[in-house]
């Protein structure tokens, strides 16, 4: 069976003015669709790096990204953002809600370009709000919000398209560890149900949850534990 | 939740930014509007005025100027008719081919006569035409009626000593002073104005007319065709229009909407740079707003588009208020300017609220391209 997501040899070089410094150096590694990875290391290891590698928002400098057996780095930029709402979900540590909005037309936003009925989108927000625990507060702006509320407002946003993998980036870290574990209870929930995860963390209680734990060191996979 | 709505929502988060935006093309179409509209209702006016204001082509016997002397000594000159212009002229007048462009027709007849011992000026014209052929004249009195009435100019009548209700009397005939006229600057001030049959009595001549004065409708129509046509009728008249003054104001109007149009086009200009100096901020400024646009999936025609409805909207409500607030400027000014029945002028605020949107849209073009380029890496960093 092909796995889900493939790096082959992935090197990613930072340059300014002339120095270069590397992210990641020829990482390979392979997650089947169903894994709950996290991904830690200390800080300038290369999770973040790795983390929009695979999601598409960065083109690595050399090496091979393949999800679900496409080739990311031969999609056009629209096509890629087309593969990125259809395929994967993102949440972030600063859970970058516009703040503008209400927790339910932060939900929708994904859908805005789409010609889907306003009732349609919100509807459907709204049970994504639920299924995170919000109900009754699909009115309310971010600031209005707790951090973890706001953090269940993102992974609610990240849900919208139905996609089959989280790419998550530190979800608890603004989070105090009450918090924190019920947003990781929703992740197990949703690893559960099918989808595929992979979060970059500094908590080791996450590893706990985990089915499998990939080490990062100066830009090299140093752990890989399934 | 779509791109409109979003917009619209941005919009509202930022409203001094929106403000500033709009400002300049609120500022721009403004002005462009209140100009275009003064200037379009001041344009009417004159021709209103040279429709109103009767004569505007004017037709005479052909003469020609016959100087007299010997060798180089000069002995003056004599004008010599080629012919003389009747009552049946009128007839070949209205017969010409626009003839549906013509207001009026009036026979003049001038002679000099006595009046009560004085030789004055006689100028017979009809009296049911005073009103269309000379609509500036203003009476102490009245106007004269058909038949057996003058007018007197007001140094007519200075010199007769008579006022209306007196008489005036000349080869016999005994005519009452229905009116007198008010000073007017020009040469009928020293005439006795009756019915153009009486002073043609006068003078023996039945049939006679001295020029006829034509009033044609000519907005927006070429005055020398009819001239020419005129011409072409009558082929022993004189026929020229009168133009000069209304030629003057109408260039005086053009170089007031030319100085209006040059500051309108300054002023939008000022305007679509703010447009695009704050929607270039705005774009630095949200750059990990776009970043996180972009990661959940918004393709880079999302993003453009979100960026031309924020502008959009702008540029409709600060161009809908410039052009309103134009109109109305326009129409308090127009008294200062000679227009006499301000009337709210559409079709340039119309053209403003399209330029204003045009000009918001175009502004937002560069910035706009620079965000939808805006690569997720960039923008990502600052997640």
């Amino acid at each position: 069976m092909n796995p889900f997501i493939r790096l082959e040899n992935v090197s990613m070089l930072y340059g300014n003015n002339g120095v270069s410094a590397a992210a990641l150096r020829g990482v390979s590694l392979s997650i089947d669709a169903g894994e709950y990875a996290v991904i830690t290391g200390e800080s300038g290891a290369g999770k973040s790096t790795l983390l929009t590698i695979l999601g598409g928002l960065q083109v690595p400098s050399s090496g091979t990204v393949l999800m679900k057996g496409v080739d990311l780095s031969s999609l056009s930029a629209d096509r890629l953002a087309d593969f990125r709402r259809e395929t994967i979900g993102f949440i972030f540590q600063a859970y970058h809600l516009l703040p503008y909005l209400t927790a339910r037309e932060n939900v929708m936003v994904p859908m805005s370009p789409l010609r889907t009925g306003a009732r349609e989108k919100a509807s459907l927000a709204d049970g994504l709000l639920s299924s995170v625990g919000l109900s009754g507060k699909e009115e309310r702006l971010p600031s209005e919000l707790s951090g973890g509320e706001c953090q269940r407002v993102a992974i609610a946003r990240a849900l919208v398209h139905d996609p089959s993998v989280l790419l998550a980036d530190e979800p608890t870290g603004n989070l105090d560890s009450a918090t924190g574990e019920q947003i990781l209870d929703l992740f197990s929930g949703l690893h559960k149900a099918g989808k595929t995860v992979l979060m970059v963390t500094h908590n080791r209680g996450n590893l706990m949850r985990a089915t499998r734990s990939i080490r990062l060191h100066d830009g090299l996979v140093a752990e890989d534990r399934g | 939740m779509n791109i409109r709505k979003l917009a619209w929502k941005n919009l509202f988060r930022r409203k001094s930014r929106a403000v500033f935006t709009g400002l300049g093309i609120f500022l721009g179409i403004g002005t462009f509007v209140a100009i275009a509209s003064l200037t379009a209702q001041m344009e009417q006016a004159v021709r209103d005025k040279l429709d109103r204001y009767g004569a505007n082509i004017l037709v005479t016997p052909r003469t020609e100027d016959l100087s007299l002397g010997f060798g180089d000594i000069a002995l003056g000159g004599t004008q010599v008719a080629h012919s003389r212009l009747t009552t049946a002229d009128e007839k070949a007048i209205r017969g010409i081919g626009m003839k549906e462009r013509l207001r009026s027709v009036v026979p003049f007849f001038m002679t000099a006569a006595d009046a009560s011992g004085k030789n004055l000026v006689w100028m017979g014209m009809p009296g049911t035409e005073i009103a269309t052929a000379r609509p500036w004249w203003k009476f102490t009195g009245a106007p004269f009626g058909e038949k057996g009435e003058v007018v007197l100019g007001s140094e007519a009548a200075a010199a007769l000593d008579k006022g209306p209700g007196g008489t005036v009397t000349s080869k016999g005939k005994t005519f009452r002073v229905a009116g007198v006229l008010h000073p007017t600057g020009e040469k009928e001030d020293g005439m006795v104005i009756a019915s153009i049959a009486d002073v043609r009595s006068l003078a023996g001549s039945p049939v006679g007319v001295t020029f006829f004065e034509v009033a044609a409708l000519c907005k927006d129509c070429p005055v020398e065709d009819i001239v020419a046509q005129i011409g072409d009728a009558l082929p022993g008249a004189r026929v020229s229009a009168i133009r000069q003054v209304v030629e003057s104001r109408k260039a005086a109007v053009d170089q007031f909407r030319k100085l209006g149009l040059g500051v309108s086009a300054i002023v939008l200009a000022i305007g679509g740079l703010m447009v695009f100096v704050t929607v270039m901020g705005s774009v630095q400024e949200r750059t990990k707003e776009i970043g996180v646009l972009r990661a959940v999936g918004f393709r880079r025609k999302a993003i453009l588009s979100l960026l031309f409805w924020e502008t959009g909207w702008v540029s409709l409500l600060s161009s809908v208020s410039g052009a309103l607030v134009g109109v109305a400027a326009a129409m308090l000014a127009a008294p200062l300017f000679g227009v006499e029945m301000a009337e709210a002028a559409f079709f340039p605020a119309i053209l403003g609220v399209a330029i204003g949107m045009a000009l918001g849209l175009l502004g937002t073009i560069p910035p706009a391209r620079r965000a939808a380029a805006l690569s997720p890496t960039e923008a990502i960093r600052s997640l």
